[in-house]
C-alpha cells in the first residue's frame, strides 16, 4: 500500500510538471517530424503494396506485409498525436520550410508509378532499391527528430527511436534479397 | 523557465546526451545514395556482412564529400571503416558486364557519375544536370580486368560542390586470379539469414527476440505480458509487441 502511495505521487507529480504551460509537451520539430512521416510512411505503404501482386520470395512478401501494417500503425498513432496537439496533420507544403529536416523526402519522381509499370523481370530489383531509399528516408526524418534542435515529445522521440531502429533491420533484410 | 525547471532540463539532458550519442548516430540530415547491387561496402555494412562498421549501416547513403576524391569513405573520419583494406569485404563474382544499381533517398540533380578502377576511369555516365529518376542503374564494361577488383563509383551533385562515393568489390570472370592474401574469404562472414539482434534493443525480458520468425498464432511474453502473433514477420528492433498491435495481441 505505502508503495502504491508512492507510485501514485510520483505519477501525480509527473502529470503536474508535464502540465504546466512553461513546459510544452511538443515543439515545431515534432509536429514537423509526424507531418513529414505520415506522407513518407503512406508512400511506403504504397510502395510494399505493389509487391502483393508480383512473383517474389515469400520471405520478400512477409516483409512488405509486415511492413504495411506496422507503418499504418504508427499513421494511425501519429494523426492522434497532432490532432491531440490541434496541429494539421499535413505539411505546409513551402519546401524552404522543411530545409532544416533534410528537404522534402517526397520528391517529384513518380516512385510508385515507375514501380506499378515495371515489367516482372526488372521489378524485384526495382522495389528492393525503391523500398530501401524509402525507409532509410524515414531513418533521415527520425535522426532529425531525435539529433540536436530535435523534438522533445517524448512519445514522438521513442517513435524516432522505433523508426531508425526496425527501418534500418528491414534495410537489413532488403539489402540481403538476391534478385 | 524557473531555475528548478532549467536545472531539471539541464540534468535531463546530460543523463540523455550520452546515452543519444550511443545509439544515434550524430548526422546532418540530408541525404543521398549508394550502390546496392553489386553490394558497395557500405551496402555490405548495412547488410549485416562485414562486422564493425560503426555507424555507416544506420546511413550507407551519407558518404558524401567534395568531388574528385579518390576514396572509398569520401574522407570522412566516422566513415574510415569503409577505407579500411583489412576488413573482410565480400567480392560479389560477376562476368565483364556488370550492372550497376543504386538506392537514392533524395534525388539530387546530377552531373554525371563516374567508375574508377585504380587511376583509369572505365565508365563516365551523364546525368544531364536532372534529377534521377525512380531507379537508376548503369551497364558498366569491365572487359580487360579478372579477378578481384575494387570499383570507385561517383555520383556528382551538379548543384553542389559535393559527390557520393561507393566502393564495390568485385571478383571478375569464372576462376579468376586468387584473391590478395589480405582478404578472408566471404565464407568466413556469418550467413545473412540469421539476423542477430541489435545491442540497441533494451533487454525487457520475455521470450520475444529480435531476428526470430514467429508465425501467427505464436505466444511470447514481453515486458511482463502475454502476446499472440496477429501477422507472420521476423521480429526486429523497434516491431516490439507492444508498439505493434498489428503484430501482436496482447492476451
Amino acid at each position: 500500500m505505502r508503495l502504491l502511495l508512492v507510485a501514485v505521487a510520483l505519477l501525480l507529480a509527473g502529470c503536474g510538471s508535464g502540465a504546466t504551460a512553461s513546459a510544452p509537451s511538443y515543439n515545431a520539430a515534432d509536429v514537423m517530424f509526424l507531418q513529414m512521416l505520415i506522407p513518407q510512411n503512406q508512400q511506403g505503404i504504397e510502395i510494399v503494396r505493389l509487391s502483393k501482386d508480383r512473383a517474389l520470395p515469400a520471405d520478400l512478401k512477409v516483409l512488405a506485409a509486415a511492413i504495411e501494417s506496422t507503418q499504418q500503425t504508427e499513421v494511425d498513432d501519429m494523426k492522434g498525436w497532432l490532432r491531440g496537439w490541434n496541429q494539421p496533420e499535413t505539411m505546409d507544403m513551402n519546401p524552404q520550410a522543411h530545409a532544416g529536416h533534410g528537404g522534402m523526402k517526397m520528391a517529384a519522381t513518380d516512385l510508385v508509378g515507375t514501380l506499378e509499370a515495371a515489367p516482372d523481370a526488372e521489378f524485384g530489383r526495382k522495389f528492393l532499391d525503391v523500398l530501401t531509399g524509402q525507409q532509410q528516408g524515414a531513418v533521415e526524418l527520425a535522426q532529425t527528430e531525435n539529433g540536436t534542435n530535435g523534438g522533445v515529445n517524448a512519445q514522438a522521440r521513442d517513435l524516432a527511436r522505433r523508426v531508425i531502429e526496425s527501418r534500418s533491420a528491414e534495410v537489413k533484410q532488403l539489402l540481403n534479397f538476391k534478385l | 523557465m524557473t531555475l528548478k525547471r532549467k536545472l531539471f532540463a539541464a540534468a535531463a539532458g546530460a543523463i540523455l546526451a550520452p546515452v543519444l550519442v550511443v545509439v544515434l548516430p550524430a548526422t546532418s540530415a540530408s541525404a543521398h545514395g549508394y550502390i546496392s547491387d553489386p553490394p558497395s561496402r557500405q551496402a555490405n555494412c548495412a547488410a549485416g556482412k562485414v562486422p564493425d562498421c560503426g555507424n555507416i549501416i544506420y546511413e550507407p547513403q551519407s558518404v558524401e564529400g567534395p568531388k574528385g576524391l579518390r576514396s572509398c569513405n569520401a574522407g570522412l573520419g566516422q566513415f574510415a571503416q569503409l577505407a579500411d583494406e583489412s576488413k573482410p569485404w565480400p567480392a560479389k563474382s560477376v562476368g565483364t558486364t556488370v550492372t550497376f544499381n543504386w538506392v537514392f533517398t533524395a534525388r539530387h540533380a546530377t552531373s554525371n557519375y563516374e567508375y574508377y578502377i585504380g587511376n583509369t576511369r572505365v565508365a563516365d555516365i551523364p546525368g544531364n544536370n536532372q534529377q534521377p529518376p525512380a531507379t537508376v542503374s548503369h551497364t558498366v564494361n569491365l572487359a580487360g580486368y579478372s579477378g578481384r577488383v575494387k570499383v570507385l563509383a561517383i555520383w556528382n551533385i551538379s548543384d553542389t560542390a559535393n559527390a557520393f562515393y561507393s566502393c564495390v568489390d568485385l571478383q571478375i570472370g569464372g576462376g579468376g586470379t586468387p584473391p590478395p592474401t589480405t582478404t578472408p574469404p566471404p565464407t568466413t562472414t556469418p550467413p545473412p539469414t540469421t539476423t542477430p539482434p541489435p545491442t540497441t534493443t533494451p533487454p525487457a525480458g520475455g521470450t520475444w527476440a529480435a531476428g526470430k520468425a514467429y508465425k501467427v498464432g505464436d505466444v511470447v511474453t514481453y515486458g511482463g505480458a502475454s502476446y499472440r502473433c496477429l501477422q507472420a514477420h521476423t521480429a526486429i528492433a523497434g516491431w516490439e509487441p507492444p508498439n505493434t498491435p498489428a503484430l501482436w495481441q496482447r492476451q
